[in-house]
């Protein structure tokens, strides 16, 4: 069963995959990315960015290194590994599903 | 699922935790720039731009926390991390936790023992029945009403009669009974009882019975009553014992019943006899032996009681103003006659102990400051990732607590080495440290000290840490702000340690010279040398005459021993408990009048004419006592010193009489000379005016006799001694042999632990200010490397720093000593009553604890010094 909590914790790191399939970057450029990409509509905490951060490096979704910024800063970048693409393909399937299920639950009732 | 990789990678991540919080750090910082620069590029100036990230940045953790709130689990999940990240930072700073524990160790583990003993013995309830109401009840002399003295028969039974106050009244005998057990004969410490004695307790007997009305006729078949302790140790805690009669003092006794251990044993009683009184005993009101306890009637307050009791005793003064014209009452709660001399001691000692754990909270409290700004970034840290300012507190507050739980368990075992010595060291008539240990009050007490000093120690971190800016110390690394307020913080503590120190030390140097005066003391006798061997000769000499060729045969066979170079025997002796009477009341002829005081009461002992030269005690006028003061001859007397200086203005009393009874009826006796004083109730105890008889005139029972080594040896002496007095008597029981050497050690042992215990509180309170100061200056020297290295740049020499650091040192101690002096100025006067020939505020004293604090810190900051003056200033420079 999912409870609502992991499904909320679960969209942070699915959005995070999501950004990094497209390209590596820092973790001000995946706020970024989620917020232009949603059109302001989600905003990503930073206290919630950083952690999730970690723990999909953690779990080996993610790799980091260390890299240098568009305006020259030292920057730890982020890049997608093969598990990570796994995952995602994965949990975008349970999302729609997810989503599907929601929304069929909304129409019906 | 655990897979290879992601142990590698949390294995990685436990391993190098500084090196992945300093990454974070450097993380959050570029996002921060990123932010600035954004909203930069919006337009906003610099300034208001970082101002607003910053605080966006910070209102993170509040989103993140409410979240997690939802979950309910939330206190103990949080506090199970607390735990764990506390234990990891106490693993982490390996010496800094030591020696954290250690020092609380310390400081409960002692605080605990001393707590305990001054709950068991000023405030646990006594187990008896109706406790709060049983009192004892004293003579006083009205000229000197302060010291209360034992009761006379007579003066008992008026008071039991008339007084309204008590429900119960009963007073104690000390006697001795002497049993030939497997061993050979021995002595039983007995109690005389009247038959109110073990109702004021109302304790039930533990086998048998207590004693009966019946038991209390004169006719009546002689009983005994026996404490648990003889009745194990003795006799095998066999429950048929009771029934069994044993032959105590040659006559059978039936043992009725044995008594619990809390049952009031007055004058060290093994065994328990009902009072018979003797012919005219009823009507004795001269001599006082009677230790009276009662209950009062219920709704009487001890002062009604007194009143009562003091109204009965003037009745009696006007009654019989012969023995009585002088004598008073008084009552005093069981407390204060068991436990009131060692009210003073225990409390100062409480108190002592209490600043040594003080101390031991201010110095973790100061390390634990520094540390906790040592670990501002990762408390930053963690603000960024989510965790909310209560959190943090509650964060530190844990930490403070494991620390001092952890200290609290180490001093547990310290708890139970001082327990251990407390109730080695008690004295014997506190016999509720007897079987004192580690229980469950010392449990409660140790908790509560805990608790307490993880508040003590983590409020100081906490008040730092809340001044932190934490977000700025992100952004601006770990050099800002804050520091100059937290290093004032950190010299006051010290001080206040330096000055906790100089107090206990000032108390340790006033038991030390009380101790050193009452050693170089003048005894008035010269103790080395000298063997004692106690015996009760009564019921094997019955009569006056037998009695008097006992003690003559005795000392002239023992003078014999080879190696004995003089014995001698008397009733009482310097230094030892009294073994029979010893005072009467005498009346001088041909003194100087001394108003009040025409019949005075005073110690008369009997003595043989070997004694004085025995224990060296000069005879300054006149002669000693001959073979020729016999029986039949003219009945003579010795007076010493004390006694001529008050009665005769020291002018020469020889040939004047001194009238008193001792072993007969009062009789007339000429003064044949004067022996030097002696300190015989204590080495603190100015001599008293006293008499001495010789023993053929005066045959009592009770015998000290006494050897003196010619090799200065008197422990070797001691089988032959007792083989000779074995020769002359089998059957009589000898007491255990001591020397004076040991009474006199005796007389000062309890204070020597007293000091002991000081000593050891001040050494512990010293090292802990010194780990104090030298943390202190050695954290202000790294922090002022670079200043330092400006200094010696230009042009200053290596001495120059070292003298500015040890000046800083130095005026902290100085601080330190200033502000203890006058806190142990307030506080030494509640010593004064174990002091002796010193004032509390005595200068040499002070002087004497400031020099060693004052050394003592310089010694500690040496280090530092010597490490400011080998800093290099091109190092230092650059590194800033």
């Amino acid at each position: 069963m999912i409870t609502p909590g992991d499904r909320l914790q679960g969209t942070l790191d699915l959005l995070i995959l999501r950004v990094l399939r497209q390209e590596s970057t820092h973790g001000w450029g995946i706020a970024q990315q989620i917020q232009q990409i949603s059109r302001d509509v989600l905003q990503v905490n930073q206290g919630s960015l950083y952690p999730a951060l970690r723990r999909l490096e953690e779990r080996g979704w993610i790799t980091a290194a260390w890299g240098t910024s568009d305006n020259n800063r030292r920057a730890r970048y982020y890049k997608l590994t093969a598990a990570g693409r796994k995952r995602l393909t994965d949990e975008t399937a349970s999302w729609q599903e997810f989503v599907l299920a929601v929304s069929r639950v909304l129409h019906t009732a | 699922m655990l897979t290879p990789g992601r142990l590698f990678r949390r294995l990685r991540a436990l391993l190098t935790t500084n090196q992945l919080d300093t990454e974070l750090d450097d993380e959050l910082r570029f996002h921060i720039e990123m932010e600035v620069a954004q909203r930069i590029r919006l337009g906003m100036d610099e300034r208001s731009a970082r101002a607003s990230a910053l605080r966006d940045f910070g209102g993170v953790s509040r989103h993140r926390d409410n979240a997690r709130d939802a979950r309910g689990v939330r206190p103990l999940e949080d506090f199970l991390q607390d735990v764990r990240i506390a234990a990891r930072a106490m693993t982490r700073q390996r010496t800094h936790t030591a020696v954290a524990v250690l020092t609380l160790a310390i400081g409960i583990g002692a605080t605990t023992a001393l707590g305990a003993a001054v709950y068991r013995v000023l405030i646990a309830p006594y187990p008896y029945a109706h406790a709060d109401r049983i009192v004892t009840v004293w003579q006083t002399d009205t000229r000197a009403p302060d010291r209360r003295v034992e009761v006379s028969p007579a003066n008992f039974l008026d008071w039991k009669e008339r007084s309204r106050s008590f429900d119960l009244l009963a007073a104690a005998e000390p006697f001795g009974m002497d049993w030939v057990g497997p061993e050979g004969p021995e002595s039983f410490e007995t109690a005389l009882v009247t038959d109110d004695f073990f109702p004021v307790q109302g304790l039930r007997p533990l086998i048998g019975r207590a004693f009966l009305a019946d038991d209390f006729r004169d006719a009546a078949t002689p009983v005994v009553a026996m404490t648990e302790t003889l009745w194990r140790t003795r006799f095998g805690a066999d429950s048929a014992l009771v029934g069994r009669t044993l032959i105590l003092d040659s006559i059978p006794r039936v043992v009725v019943g044995v008594m619990p251990r809390d049952a009031m044993q007055p004058y060290g009683a093994e065994l328990w006899a009902p009072k018979i009184f003797r012919p005219d005993e009823r009507r004795a009101r001269s001599g006082g032996y009677w230790t009276v306890a009662g209950r009062l009637a219920p709704g009487v307050t001890i002062d009604q009681a007194e009143r009562d009791i003091a109204a009965i005793a003037a009745q009696l003064a006007l009654e019989f103003p012969a023995t009585n014209q002088s004598t008073g009452a008084t009552v005093v709660t069981l407390r204060e006659s068991i436990a009131g001399g060692a009210r003073t001691p225990l409390l100062v000692l409480l108190g002592a102990v209490s600043f040594v754990l003080l101390i031991a909270c201010v110095n973790v409290s100061n390390l634990q400051l520094a540390e906790s700004l040592r670990r501002r970034r990762e408390l930053a840290i963690r603000t960024a990732i989510g965790a909310g300012r209560s959190r943090l507190v509650r964060q530190l507050l844990t930490e403070s607590l494991l620390l001092s739980a952890v200290g609290c368990a180490a001093g547990l075992g310290i708890a139970y080495a001082g327990i251990a010595a407390i109730r080695a060291f008690a004295p014997t008539g506190l016999w509720q440290l007897q079987r004192f240990s580690l229980d469950g009050t010392a449990l409660l007490i140790a908790s509560a000290l805990a608790v307490v000093s993880a508040l003590a120690i983590g409020i100081m971190p906490v008040a730092a840490s809340a001044r932190i800016p934490l977000a700025e110390s992100l952004v601006a690394g770990a050099r800002s702000g804050a520091s100059a307020a937290r290093r004032r913080l950190s010299r006051i503590l010290v001080v206040s340690e330096l000055a906790l120190a100089l107090v206990l030390l000032v108390g340790a140097g006033l038991m030390l010279r009380t101790l050193s005066l009452l050693g170089r003391m003048d005894r008035g006798f010269t103790a080395e040398g000298v063997l004692v061997t106690t015996v009760q000769a009564w019921g094997y000499y019955p009569t006056s005459a037998h009695r008097a060729e006992y003690a003559r045969q005795a000392t002239e066979r023992l003078a014999s021993v080879p190696g004995v170079a003089a014995a001698g025997m008397t009733s009482a002796l310097p230094l030892a408990w009294p073994i029979g009477l010893e005072r009467a009341r005498v009346t001088i002829e041909g003194q100087s009048p001394v108003p009040g005081d025409d019949a005075p009461t005073m110690r008369v002992a009997a003595a043989t004419p070997a004694y004085f030269e025995t224990l060296r005690i000069p005879i300054e006028a006149g002669r000693g006592f001959q073979a020729t003061d016999a029986a039949g001859s003219v009945p003579v007397a010795l007076v010493n010193r004390a006694f001529v200086r008050r009665y005769f203005a020291d002018r020469n009393p020889i040939g004047a009489r001194v009238t008193f009874g001792f072993m007969s009826a009062p009789l007339a006796r000429e003064i044949v000379g004067v022996v030097g004083d002696v300190r015989h109730e204590g080495l603190h105890a100015d001599p008293a005016p006293g008499v001495f008889v010789p023993h053929a005139q005066a045959p009592t029972g009770a015998m000290h006799l006494v050897v003196r080594s010619a090799a200065g040896a008197p422990a070797l002496l001691q089988r032959r001694v007792r083989a000779e007095l074995t020769a002359l008597n089998g059957a009589m029981p000898l007491s255990d042999q001591t020397t004076m050497e040991a009474l006199v050690g005796n007389s000062l042992r309890e204070r020597r632990f007293q000091l002991g215990l000081f000593g050891a509180f001040s050494a512990t309170a010293l090292l802990l200010a010194a780990i104090g100061i030298y943390g202190v200056m050695n954290r202000a020297t790294q922090e002022r490397r670079h200043e330092i290295g400006v200094r010696m740049a230009v042009g200053a020499h290596a001495g120059d720093v070292r003298w500015m650091v040890l000046r800083n040192g130095g005026v902290l101690a100085v601080s330190g000593i200033v502000a203890g002096s006058g806190i142990a100025m307030l506080l030494s006067r509640f010593m004064a009553g174990m002091l002796f020939g010193v004032t509390p505020i005595d200068p040499l004293t002070y002087a004497g604890a400031a020099g060693v604090l004052l050394a003592t810190a310089v010694l500690a900051v040496l280090i530092p010094a010597w490490r400011a003056s080998r800093v290099d200033p091109v190092r230092a420079l650059r590194d800033e």
